[in-house]
């Protein structure tokens, strides 16, 4: 792999900045208000909150897509659109979002994620040809490359996607719920390789409803409602009561109380879920950790 | 003489087989992205909207070429004006504009005098065309050519993820109105040939036939010109014989294409489907 286009050896200082940003829609539907949030090198982060709570119009605004009617997207200290040139922001689209009749394969998928580096008519380097190679077997999909994106299960097809980021040398990896419709192994070999991301000095940041992962493997959590209701360290951010305010009366709530159990007085859990895997927490910890 | 060679004696015949052989490549060409892109209904609005510009142009003494590309490009633009700032949605918004400028065009035809039939506009005239036409359409066809092949990949990566093209630094927007820019050009190299009415189907046709018979953009691209290729020059012959439209044999031709596409098609074809299923209830 060439030196030149690998991005994190060059600057290890990344930053991803969110300050007071707001997103209005042509048709006045007000999605994002004074959104702000800070993210450092080498953190994976779980954009967490309900259906049209804004996740995929943040993603939007980082990517330049939407431009703020208010504040502003820092990466770097660099604009989105500074950024956009250097190949920086790498999404991974939700998907729903993706035509999968359309006539391409997963070789042209992921070679899509080398044109900001090829010329104009976008042919490719030998170079360009092996790190999309590397990029396919990193997510085990190498040899699946000649199929046509449609012929692929739901997990194959996001991890195409994720490969094709890869392929970019993003430095920042967004992933619109990576996680629908994916069974729990492939889940596991996403995660895993997010994890080697973050030890590269990435930062990613995933939108997500299976909150009970989140604590697995996110270092830092945004709980977002049409705002940024919190930000910060999972294990500060991710509580019960910060959740409820983020989800309203949407969450399930189960309280099991297994007083019985053998060795402490009382230990109750709380299980929270939104849609997918429910989230565990055990409150006597919490309140351990507040007294 | 073998009367089937016939029609190959007249110059006027070998220059409409060859203008129709371009014409068919060009809107071919493009048809792939326009069926991807979801762009049908763009197509069948950009061709009726260059009316006014061509009277327009004839009244301003400008070549009517020139006239057709701006008022395809009008088009285009109000239609995106409407849904940015009404609640109107697109398909509706588009088909209050070209309606409109159709009407208007109609209307200004029947007020000013003009050299121009408006029959050969709205079902072109391939075997009247003049030397100087044909020059102008194969110079608007050759650029359009070079332009699409050449913006392949930028075009198809725009119709497929414009989230990662932007994402990536590309300039969506002028992809946008680049492709719009081709249409509107396409639209006019093909005015003459096929005329208003009919090349919507040019547009279409030869694309979706090439989508059902590959997965990978492009075979689909050389299948869709293959087509239309054939299609235009069976037309063209074709019509000699009957003393008929020619641009409805081409169109004709090309939809007959398609049918059978439909039918055989290897992978998504009636028959291939119809066997499959039959093979899995039997096992
Ligand atoms: N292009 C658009 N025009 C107008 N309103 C939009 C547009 N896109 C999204 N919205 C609105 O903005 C709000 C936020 O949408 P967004 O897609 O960001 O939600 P989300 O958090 O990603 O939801 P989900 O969990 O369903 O993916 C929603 O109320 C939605 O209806
Ligand atoms: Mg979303």
């Amino acid at each position: 792999m060439s030196r030149s286009t690998d991005p994190i050896s060059h600057n290890p200082t990344l930053r991803l900045d969110v300050h007071d940003v707001s997103v209005i829609y042509n048709n006045g539907h007000v999605a994002l208000r004074d959104a702000t949030f800070h993210l450092q090198s080498g953190t994976i982060c779980a954009l967490v909150g309900v259906n049209g709570s804004g996740k995929s119009t943040l993603f939007k605004a980082i990517m330049g897509f939407v431009t703020p009617t208010h504040g502003k997207v820092r990466i770097a200290g660099e604009t989105v659109q500074a950024v956009q040139k250097k190949n920086w922001v790498a999404y991974v689209p939700q998907s729903e979002e993706v035509d999968w009749s359309f006539p391409v394969s997963v070789w042209d998928v992921v070679l899509m994620g080398r044109y900001g580096y090829m010329n104009f008519l976008r042919i490719p380097s030998a170079a360009d040809k092996q790190i999309a190679a590397e990029s396919l077997k990193r997510v085990g999909m190498y040899d699946y490359r000649q199929r046509q994106i449609g012929e692929l299960s739901g997990g194959q097809k996001k991890r195409v996607f994720l490969a094709r980021a890869l392929a970019q040398h993003g430095r920042i990896i967004l992933l619109d719920e990576p996680f629908t419709g994916v069974d729990a192994k492939t889940e596991e070999a996403i995660i895993t390789l997010l994890r080697e991301l973050r030890q590269e000095g990435h930062i990613v940041l995933v939108s997500t409803h299976n909150l009970g992962s989140v604590p697995e493997f996110c270092d830092q959590v945004v709980l977002i409602n049409r705002t940024v209701l919190a930000y910060g360290p999972t294990r500060e951010v991710f509580t019960e009561k910060n959740l409820s305010h983020a989800f309203g009366g949407v969450l399930r709530h189960f309280k099991i109380d297994h007083t019985d159990q053998p060795g402490k007085a009382k230990h109750e859990m709380v299980m929270i879920s939104d849609d997918e895997r429910p989230l565990f927490l055990d409150t006597d910890e919490e309140n351990e950790k507040k007294g | 003489m073998n009367p089937l060679l016939a029609p190959f004696q007249y110059e006027f015949m070998i220059q409409a087989l060859l203008v129709g052989a371009l014409v068919g490549a060009v809107c071919a060409i493009l048809s792939c992205f326009l069926v991807l892109k979801g762009w049908s209904l763009m197509g069948d609005a950009v061709s009726h909207a260059v009316l006014p510009g061509i009277v327009l142009a004839y009244l301003i003494g400008l070549p009517l070429a020139v006239g057709a590309f701006f008022s395809g490009l009008l088009c285009a633009t109000a239609t995106g004006f409407i849904k940015d700032h009404s609640r109107v949605k697109e398909d509706t918004a588009m088909g209050i504009v070209f309606t409109g400028l159709f009407a208007f065009g109609l209307v200004l035809f029947t007020k000013i005098e003009t050299d121009v039939h408006l029959n050969h506009i709205l079902f072109g005239s391939l075997l009247g065309i003049s030397t100087e036409d044909m020059i102008q359409t194969a110079i608007v066809a050759g650029i359009t050519l070079v332009v699409v092949l050449l913006w392949r990949k930028d075009l198809l990566l725009f119709c497929f993820d414009p989230g990662h093209a932007r994402s990536i630094g590309l300039n969506t927007k002028r992809l946008y109105y680049i492709l719009l820019s081709l249409l509107a050009a396409t639209v006019v190299a093909s005015l003459q040939a096929v005329g208003i009415i009919l090349v919507i189907a040019m547009l279409i046709t030869p694309g979706c036939t090439a989508y059902l018979l590959t997965d990978r953009f492009h075979h689909m691209l050389g299948i869709a010109t293959g087509s239309a290729v054939l299609s235009c020059l069976s037309g063209v012959y074709i019509s000699y014989f009957l003393n008929g439209s020619t641009a409805g044999c081409i169109v004709l031709f090309q939809s007959m294409l398609f049918v059978l596409a439909m039918i055989f098609a290897p992978k998504h074809g009636l028959l291939v489907q119809h066997f499959l299923k039959a093979e899995k209830s039997a096992s």
